[in-house]
């Protein structure tokens, strides 16, 4: 392909601007000395200059506002839900240290003063996971009724 | 001149700061990119599906996907690409449903062709530009869905090439044949469409 040739193939994205600087200069050079192709390039740039005037369509009324309103939503709906993750994960670590802590405490209680309120205690793992899930069951009906009770207030909302 | 700098550093300074508020839930931060990007973002999804109802539909599907992700956005990437290649990926969801084949990278020969109109000449300046915006506009609107994305990215938007490379998500040399292709394609298009005559209607030039 010789150099003229090379230039035309060159000539629409020079007029995009998408050449690179020596290319550019190339072209440049090139057109400097063709009138054919400083026509050709003439064509392209105002191909690209019609485009770039095209008129800009213009979103329709309230169509900017619902969307505001629907990502608003879902942004606040997110953070909630962010929110509600950082409470469970407190609240597991938090159930877990209070099982933990507290069991040496009631069996030293019951084993001593008050052993006699529960005579089972003898058997520690059997009383352990009774206590444990005693405190979970109790902590996720709280759970499910606080969830119930926010979704409520959010469709009412 | 002093102006000149500051306007010219508002705009990323401005945009970074609402972009982090918006990492934060901030909803006035959704408002000013909201209204920062409204018709750019409408207008590219237009160009895209073609269809007003469709573009509104993306245009919301488009924010709700960046309230979804924008905590794991990068904030060392370019925000605006970011957003138009989430606008653009929901658009190419949607079209592949509608019409698969339509996606693919069409060969030299898969531009579409018109037959031949005749148009009578403009009288009026506001009538020769509505022609030629007309035009122009139906034959953009002709070319295929690739072709018509890298143009409005290129002269629309306006995007440096680098930034189309990283909406479209293909390396830079891809972006510039496409770039060359879809000019081609337009440009046969109109020719064809209108031989013989001006075809940007008015411009007082010719195809040799």
């Amino acid at each position: 392909m010789n150099e003229h040739a090379e230039i035309r193939e060159l000539l629409s994205l020079a007029a995009a601007g998408a050449l690179r600087r020596e290319e550019e200069e190339r072209v440049a050079r090139h057109i400097h000395e063709c009138a054919e192709c400083t026509a050709e390039f003439e064509n392209w740039q105002s191909l690209a200059a019609g485009l770039r005037r095209l008129p800009t369509p213009q979103p329709p009324a309230g169509l900017v506002e619902r969307t505001r309103a629907r990502t608003a939503w879902q942004l606040a709906a997110e953070g909630e839900q962010r929110w509600n993750h950082g409470v469970l994960i407190f609240l597991v670590l938090f159930g877990w240290t209070l099982t933990l802590a507290s069991w040496p405490v009631v069996r030293l209680v019951s084993g001593g003063l008050l052993g006699w309120l529960d005579p089972g205690f003898e058997h520690t793992w059997i009383g352990l996971v009774g206590y444990t899930a005693l405190v979970w069951v109790t902590g996720g009906v709280a759970a499910a009724m606080l969830a119930l009770r926010r979704r409520r207030e959010r469709r009412l909302a | 001149m002093m102006l000149e700098a500051a306007m010219s550093w508002e705009g990323p300074v401005g945009l970074e700061a609402e972009v982090a508020q918006l990492r934060r839930g901030d909803l006035d931060a959704l408002a000013a990119l909201l209204a920062r990007y409204q018709n750019r973002l409408y207008r590219y999804l237009l160009r895209l599906v073609r269809q007003p109802a469709t573009a509104e539909d993306l245009f919301q599907q488009t924010w709700l996907r960046v309230a979804e992700r924008i905590r794991r956005y990068d904030p060392r990437r370019n925000f605006e690409a970011w957003l138009f290649a989430v606008a653009r990926n929901l658009a190419i969801d949607h079209l592949r449903k509608i019409q698969p084949e339509s996606l693919d990278e069409p060969s030299d020969q898969g531009i579409p062709r018109f037959e031949p109109v005749s148009a009578a000449p403009p009288v009026l300046d506001g009538i020769v530009v509505q022609e030629r915006n007309s035009r122009l506009g139906a034959a953009l609107g002709e070319l295929p869905v690739i072709y018509r994305d890298v143009l409005t990215l290129r002269f629309e938007e306006e995007m440096k090439l680098e930034e189309i490379a990283e909406v479209l998500g293909t390396p830079l040399s891809t972006v510039k044949t496409r770039l060359r292709r879809s000019l081609e394609g337009l440009r046969r298009t109109l020719e064809t469409r209108y031989p013989g005559e001006d075809w940007l209607g008015g411009m007082e030039r010719t195809i040799r």
